[in-house]
């Protein structure tokens, strides 16, 4: 999404947030904002960046609460039980919520999920430890190629962003290399950073928290992401990939209509706010906006994208 | 900057005030079964949105490390570990208890936790840059064979049957992989259960087979719970004080295996209990019972348990990856606070890195006074209170706890179902301590594994992965003497018994 | 397990069902892994079964070649092994019952309830008027202590009776 496209959204809706503040009563108490994964990670902090701009705008506090489990099966298998009056809103994560009830039976379906905003997304990079040998893109190339299978990249969990982007790259780039699945962003930069992969496929915001400690080759994204200006994108160097974990919020399938749209525009609100972008980009997340009345077709997009790359990554039967 | 300016800024009276309170909070927090360190941090977090960078890390750092001396409470008095770093503690602290020792076993915890709080709170002042490398030498070989070695931990535990012991703990091993695997996003072992997909959690798991047996015998019969002497003997500081002077190396060792494994990403304080606890028992003297009430037993866990939080901090200030569970949520915190961890900490934020520390020292400190106390408290009301009493608040208590680990009715089925299964196993010898030990260290031992498989096959050399790296050897060897020890101990013995005779 | 004075005969014949037990599940778990779409899933569980069913069948041979015998239990023990079983069964019984009733009756109701049920199971000393008063005082005084602890200071979200909502 470019920028001027975003910042004209945001204006939309700014503009019909305003308009209809008045037009429905909510929030009226705290709401419930459940995360499906534990404390400490990516979902958890932008959370937590959200708390105190919703407290200013709306008046409200935002209460944090966990709910891990099966990678966040555990959560959205019961966001439906939830009363649906807005106060409780669940975070939502892609690719998750579109493989996971494709590959197995995990108590929910895509469809049981009712998104009202996606609000940012974690693009995927490759990351190298400042001291490795390859200075760029090409330097890994041409090593895979000449060393088929013995590139390792470590990587956030099997099925994952992280996952699917190495299936893909491998493919586009004819390449075949290896990918070693940890048990979230924290072990496979620790991984990374020991030495164990010459490699990982990890996020933008991993690379922020690594500092002076990694460097990123390149970034799936339509432009270079601000932090990091000298970082080429992978469209730049002839590979057609923007992908990452995207990340939003859903609401239980009971909540009214009006409800949804004012959830939506608040969110929207938050996410135009500059002070709030600014500690987003900072940490490493770029910022998106797809509110309520386009979540349709955004989901069937990458729905589509998806599991196309499962399928041909081997991970979708 | 790391000297006194830093020191002289922890000892104002806000952070003194915040050191005070987070550690109250902590223990209290800790001694309740189910509500575990990394909770008491993530409830806090949106207070210390508020609060400068310094202040923030102190009050977190405070109820961590009271947190972790807390679950020692729950551990003694209850079988029933407060946090899961405190399960070594349950196996020498309830005996105690139960003999009427149990007021000289909860002053031992806290002295244990202080000494072992300070040495990994030293460790992080003085060497925290070299020994954050440690942090990274450890590979996916290196874990896999760390759980072996805890694995090994069984034998020794196994008074009675060393086969019903190890199948216990294979049993623990297989049912950690109950839900969706870390390593391949597949559903495992839920039969089509949809409760079961979240897996198994190990607090739960801990409560349901701990607590849940003492409960059941509890509530059979008419005596009292734990057996308390006639006269009151106060603290029993004296004689704690001696106990642990002799004990020294116990606690050091313990103590510094605690700072390594802390160190370790993705270890935290369970860990290192039970590996402390471990070689405490490998290398225990003549008149040294383990297993049955030896205060060696709770200084080896309570001094490693509280080092962790010293050296956690370590991996996760100098390089911003998470030592322990607790500190990836200080690290989400720092985040919003806009504080990068890395190197540059040290550099840009020096001052706050310090005062934090010298705040965690005293802190700990602070910790010997309010926990001498607070046990004081928890040990005379859970005495007093009568059996008819008890049995609901416990009951009641480890409901309410093991819901809120995930906010989840399933898990406490699961932990009263697991009770039972546990009371029914312990009743034909299969100890509760090894199935747990399987499933804590299963995902450790499979994730160390499976990756180390993936690497070595991509690399081409996989009997090298295994058995060529120097950390991977030492812990092979470790293994492998400390099984074999008791059996030439024994072996020693004899031979010097059967001397003796001629 | 300390041996000190008395004896019972020892069968052990609970260890071998709970070994057989031990096997079904192993078996159990290895039908399950032919299941699973990548194969790294399954080596550890495969692995680990098969290990379990080894070390349960050795527990069952143990106790086909160990038949006679007595083993000693202290006095401590064997007054525990007593005890009354209809008082077990019943906390057991009102915990799960609990448990799954929470989400019904919300959990404040739940909690005081099983608390007083659990209070009368739990009773072996007579019940004087004084205790008849101060117990269930004390009792939900505790619930209510914890209640509030954890649903307002640590903003546990306990669950509300969906029968009451």
């Amino acid at each position: 999404m470019t920028r001027g496209r975003r910042f004209t959204l945001g204006l939309a809706a700014i503009a019909t947030a305003a308009l209809t503040a008045t037009a429905v009563a909510y929030p009226t108490k705290s709401v419930d904002y459940i995360i499906p994964f534990g404390p400490g990670g990516e979902s958890d902090i932008t959370a937590r960046l959200q708390q105190p701009f919703f407290n200013e705008k709306f008046g409200q506090d935002l209460v944090v609460s966990y709910k891990p489990g099966g990678g966040g099966a555990v959560g959205w298998a019961e966001l439906n039980k939830h009363t649906g009056d807005g106060h409780t809103i669940m975070g939502v994560n892609l690719p998750h919520i579109v493989l996971q009830p494709a590959q197995k039976n995990v108590g929910y379906t895509t469809e049981d999920l009712t998104v009202v905003y996606w609000f940012h997304f974690t693009p995927d990079a490759i990351v190298v430890k400042a001291d490795s040998p390859y200075k760029t893109l090409q330097d890994l190339l041409d090593d895979a190629k000449k060393n088929p299978g013995k590139v390792t990249f470590s990587g956030s969990g099997k099925g994952t962003a992280n996952h699917l982007a190495q299936v893909r790259f491998d493919k586009m780039a004819g390449i075949k290399t290896t990918y070693v699945a940890f048990a979230g962003t924290g072990p496979s930069n620790t991984a990374l950073l020991g030495g164990q992969t010459t490699a990982a496929w990890g996020y933008t915001t991993s690379a922020a928290a690594l500092g002076d400690q990694a460097r990123i080759l390149a970034v799936a994204m339509e432009e270079r992401h601000p932090k990091y200006p000298d970082v080429p994108t992978f469209k730049e160097l002839g590979f057609d990939l923007v992908s990452g974990a995207y990340r939003g919020i859903a609401v239980p399938k009971s909540t009214p209509e009006d409800i949804r749209k004012k959830l939506s525009e608040m969110i929207g609100q938050i996410n135009a706010d500059p002070e709030f972008q600014k500690k987003m980009l900072d940490g490493g997340f770029a910022m998106l906006d797809v509110p309520y009345e386009k979540n349709a077709e955004f989901m069937k997009a990458r729905s589509t994208e998806f599991i196309e790359a499962a399928k041909e990554g081997g991970i979708l039967k | 900057m790391s000297g006194l300016e830093a020191l002289l800024a922890a000892l104002t009276p806000l952070n003194l005030l915040l050191a005070l309170a987070g550690v109250v909070a902590g223990a209290a927090i800790g001694a309740i079964p189910g509500l575990t360190a990394t909770m008491a941090v993530a409830v806090l977090v949106p207070f210390t949105f508020g609060m400068p960078p310094a202040p923030a890390l102190i009050l977190m750092g405070a109820i961590y490390t009271g947190a972790i001396y807390g679950g020692a409470y729950s551990a003694i008095l209850l079988n029933t570990p407060g946090t899961p770093s405190a399960i070594a503690t349950t196996l020498d602290g309830y005996p105690m208890a139960r003999r009427g020792d149990g007021d000289l076993a909860m002053t031992l915890a806290c002295l244990a936790s202080v000494v072992g709080g300070l040495i990994g709170a030293l460790a992080l002042l003085t060497l925290a840059p070299p020994l954050s490398r440690v942090a990274l030498a450890f590979g996916p070989v290196e874990y896999f064979w760390l759980a072996i070695f805890g694995l090994s931990l069984i034998s020794a535990l196994s008074e009675g049957s060393l086969l019903k012991g190890l199948a216990g703990g294979a049993f623990g091993l297989l049912v950690s992989c109950i839900g969706v695997a870390e390593v391949s996003a597949d559903v495992r072992l839920t039969f089509g259960s949809q409760t079961l997909v979240g897996g198994i959690n190990v607090v739960a798991a801990l409560i349901g087979m701990f607590c849940i047996p003492v409960l059941i015998d509890l509530v059979a019969t008419p005596g009292r719970h734990l057996n308390v002497v006639a006269e009151p003997r106060g603290f029993r500081l004296a004689e704690a004080v001696r106990v642990l002077i002799q004990k020294k190396f116990n606690l050091i060792r313990s103590s510094v295996v605690g700072t390594v494994v802390g160190i370790l990403p993705g270890a935290g304080g369970s860990v290192a209990g039970i590996v402390a606890y471990s070689e405490a028992r490998r290398t225990a003297r003549p008149g040294e019972q383990y297993g049955k009430g030896e205060p060696g037993g709770i200084i080896a866990s309570e001094s490693a348990n509280n080092a962790t939080v010293g050296g956690g901090f370590i991996p996760t200030l100098v390089l911003g990856i998470p030592g322990t569970p607790p500190d990836a949520v200080i690290l989400g915190a720092l985040l919003v606070q806009g504080l990068r961890t890395g190197p540059s900490l040290f550099t840009d934020h020096g001052d706050i890195v310090y005062t934090f520390i010298w705040g965690l020292l005293i802190a700990t400190i602070l910790m010997l006074p309010i926990g001498l106390l607070l046990g004081r408290y928890a040990y005379k009301s859970i005495i007093t209170l009568p059996k008819a009493l008890l049995v609901p608040s416990v009951a009641f208590m480890t409901m309410i706890g093991t819901y809120a680990i995930r906010n989840s009715v399933s898990d406490v089925v699961i932990m009263i179902v697991l009770g039972v299964i546990g009371w029914v196993l312990g009743r034909f010898g299969f100890a509760a301590a090894p199935i747990v030990l399987g499933l804590i260290l299963g995902p450790i031992a499979e994730q160390g594994f499976v990756q180390a498989w993936t690497i070595g096959s991509a690399q081409g050399d996989l009997a090298g992965m295994f058995f060529g790296r120097p950390i991977s050897m030492a812990i092979i060897a470790f293994t492998i003497f400390s099984l074999a020890s008791p059996i030439l101990m024994r072996r020693w013995k004899l031979k010097a018994e059967a001397a003796h005779v001629e | 397990m300390s041996n000190d004075s008395g004896t019972t005969p020892a069968s052990d014949a609970g260890a071998a069902i709970v070994a057989a037990l031990l096997v079904i599940f192993g078996a159990a778990a290895v039908w399950d892994t032919y299941s699973y779409f990548d194969f790294d899933s399954a080596v550890f569980p495969r692995t680990v079964a098969a290990v379990l069913i080894l070390l349960a069948l050795g527990v069952l041979v143990r106790w086909l070649f160990q038949r006679a015998g007595y083993v000693s239990v202290s006095p401590a023990e064997a007054a525990e092994n007593g005890g009354s079983w209809p008082r077990r069964i019943a906390l057991v019984i009102v915990m799960l019952a609990a448990a799954l009733a929470m989400p019904w009756l919300g959990f404040l109701i739940t909690a005081i309830i099983s608390f007083g049920v659990l209070l009368v199971i739990a009773m072996h000393d007579p019940w004087t008027p004084g205790r008849i008063v101060v117990y269930p005082i004390v009792g939900l005084a505790i619930v209510v202590g914890f209640y509030f602890l954890f649903a307002k200071l640590l903003m546990v979200p306990l669950p509300a009776g969906r029968w009451f909502v």
